[in-house]
C-alpha cells in the first residue's frame, strides 16, 4: 500500500496561492479581450457586408479549428520572428487564448443576437426608437442575458485552458505544480490537490453564471 | 534587415510531420470511439445505477469536467505508477486521458439526450408490452442519439484539438515533432505556421460539419 504524504503539497499552499493569482490575471484578462473581441466580430459580421463578413467568417472558423495549445506556441515564438520583437510568455497567452476564445465568443454573440424574433426590433422602431437605440434599450439587454451561460461555459473553458501557459513558461498554477512535483516527485498528490484548486476555482463560475441566469432569465420577452 | 523565408525546413523535414499527423489522427480516432462508448455507460450508469455507484459516476464525471485536461494527463502518466506501481507507455496514458475527459462530457450530453426524450415515450413502449431493455434500445435510444449527434460532434472537435496536448508526455504527435523540428532547426515561424497549418487543414472540415449537422438538427426539431 503507497503512503500518501498531502502534508508535503499542503505546505507549499502559498507557493501555489500565487499561481492561483497568475491563472485568475490571465484569465480574466483574456475573457475581457475576447469578449471585446468576439462582440466586435459578430457585429461586423452581421452589420459589414459580404466584403468584411467572408473573411471573418473564414477567420473565425479557422482559429475555433486549430489547437490552442498550437496558437500560443505560435504566438510565443513564430510572432516575434515576424514582429521583430519579443512577445513576454504572458502577452503571448493572452493573445492567444483571447484569439481563440473571441472567435468562441463571436459565435455566442451572434447567437444571442439571432435569438431574438425579429418582431422585437419592429416594435421598438415603430414606438419611435431609432436603430441603436432599439440596440442599446431593446436587443442588446435581452441578448445579453441569453449569452451568460454559453459565455460562462467559454470563462470555465479558458480558465482551463490556461493551464497551457505552462508549455511557454508562464508561472500559473499548471507550472507550479510541474515544479513542487520536480521537487518532491509527488505526482500524485501534487496533481490531485492542485486539480482540486482549479475545481474550487471552475466550480464557482458555473454555479454563479447558472444562478445569475436564472434570476435575469424571466426579463427576456419569450 | 528583412526577414529571409526558408520554407525547406517543412519539405526536408515532411517525415517526421507526417509521421505526428499519423499519430495525431490515430490518437484521436480511438479517443473518439471509446469515450462515445464510455460515455453512454457513465450516463446509463448515472441515470440507473445504484446509490453508490452514482454518487462515484457523478464525482467522476464533476471532477473531469472541472480540472484542466492537463492536470489529468499529468495525474494518470505521473501518478497512477505511484499509486498502483504500473507505469504507463505514453501514448496509452494520453489515450486514457482523453478518453477519461471527453467521456465525462459525453455522458452528460448523451444523460440530457436521453432525459429530453421523456418518461412517457419510456411508459407508452412498457405498456405495448415491451421489455424495459427492450424500450431502452428500441424507443429511448434511437431518438436519444439523433439529439445528441450534433454536441457530440463539437466534443470530438475539441477533442481533436486537446490530443495536442499529449506532447507534454512525449508522445509523438504532430505538436510533439513541430516542436523537435523547430528546436533542431531554429526556424520557428516556418515550422510552426506549417504546423498550424496542418492542424487547419485536418480540423476545419470537422468543425464545418458538425456545423452542418447542428444547422440540420435544428430545423428538423419542432
Amino acid at each position: 500500500v503507497p503512503s500518501f504524504h498531502f502534508e508535503i503539497v499542503l505546505g507549499h499552499l502559498a507557493f501555489l496561492m500565487e499561481g492561483v493569482i497568475v491563472t485568475a490575471q490571465v484569465s480574466v484578462i483574456a475573457m475581457v479581450v475576447a469578449s471585446l473581441v468576439g462582440s466586435a466580430v459578430a457585429a461586423l459580421r452581421k452589420y459589414g457586408g459580404p466584403l468584411l463578413g467572408v473573411p471573418l467568417g473564414f477567420a473565425v472558423d479557422s482559429l475555433r479549428a486549430i489547437p490552442q495549445l498550437a496558437l500560443m506556441i505560435w504566438t510565443f515564438y513564430a510572432l516575434p520572428v515576424l514582429l521583430n520583437q519579443p512577445v513576454s510568455p504572458f502577452v503571448a497567452g493572452v493573445i492567444s487564448l483571447g484569439a481563440q476564445y473571441g472567435a468562441f465568443m463571436s459565435e455566442v454573440v451572434r447567437a444571442g443576437l439571432d435569438s431574438l424574433s425579429p418582431g422585437q426590433e419592429a416594435s421598438a422602431l415603430a414606438l419611435g426608437m431609432t436603430r441603436t437605440q432599439a440596440l442599446r434599450r431593446v436587443l442588446l439587454p435581452q441578448a445579453i442575458i441569453r449569452m451568460l451561460p454559453p459565455a460562462g461555459s467559454l470563462l470555465v473553458g479558458l480558465l482551463k485552458d490556461s493551464s497551457l501557459l505552462f508549455g511557454i513558461g508562464v508561472l500559473e498554477l499548471m507550472n507550479r505544480a510541474a515544479t513542487l512535483n520536480g521537487l518532491y516527485l509527488r505526482p500524485f498528490e501534487t496533481f490531485t490537490v492542485v486539480g482540486l484548486i482549479y475545481l474550487l476555482m471552475t466550480y464557482p463560475i458555473t454555479i454563479g453564471v447558472n444562478w445569475l441566469y436564472s434570476r435575469l432569465a424571466p426579463l427576456v420577452a419569450s | 534587415m528583412e526577414y529571409q523565408w526558408d520554407w525547406s525546413v517543412v519539405t526536408s523535414n515532411s517525415g517526421a510531420f507526417v509521421r505526428g499527423i499519423q499519430v495525431t489522427v490515430i490518437l484521436s480516432i480511438l479517443a473518439m470511439l471509446l469515450s462515445s462508448v464510455c460515455g453512454l455507460g457513465v450516463a446509463l450508469l448515472r441515470l440507473n445505477g445504484f446509490g453508490a455507484v452514482r454518487v462515484l459516476v457523478t464525482v467522476y464525471v464533476e471532477f473531469f469536467r472541472t480540472t484542466p485536461l492537463l492536470i489529468q494527463l499529468f495525474w494518470l502518466y505521473y501518478g497512477l505508477p505511484y499509486v498502483t506501481g504500473i507505469s504507463l507507455d505514453p501514448f496509452i496514458a494520453g489515450l486514457l486521458a482523453l478518453t477519461l475527459n471527453i467521456s465525462a462530457f459525453n455522458s452528460e450530453i448523451f444523460r440530457a439526450g436521453i432525459i429530453s426524450v421523456g418518461r412517457e415515450q419510456e411508459r407508452a413502449a412498457l405498456a405495448l408490452g415491451l421489455s424495459p431493455i427492450q424500450a431502452g434500445y428500441r424507443v429511448i435510444l434511437p431518438q436519444a442519439v439523433r439529439r445528441v449527434i450534433p454536441p457530440l460532434g463539437s466534443q470530438w472537435v475539441a477533442m481533436f484539438q486537446n490530443t495536442a496536448l499529449v506532447s507534454f508526455i512525449s508522445v509523438g504527435d504532430l505538436m510533439f515533432h513541430s516542436l523537435v523540428i523547430r528546436a533542431n532547426t531554429y526556424r520557428s515561424l516556418e515550422v510552426l505556421t506549417a504546423t498550424a497549418l496542418f492542424y487547419l487543414l485536418l480540423g476545419y472540415p470537422q468543425a464545418k460539419i458538425v456545423d452542418y449537422l447542428k444547422r440540420r438538427s435544428m430545423t428538423s426539431e419542432v
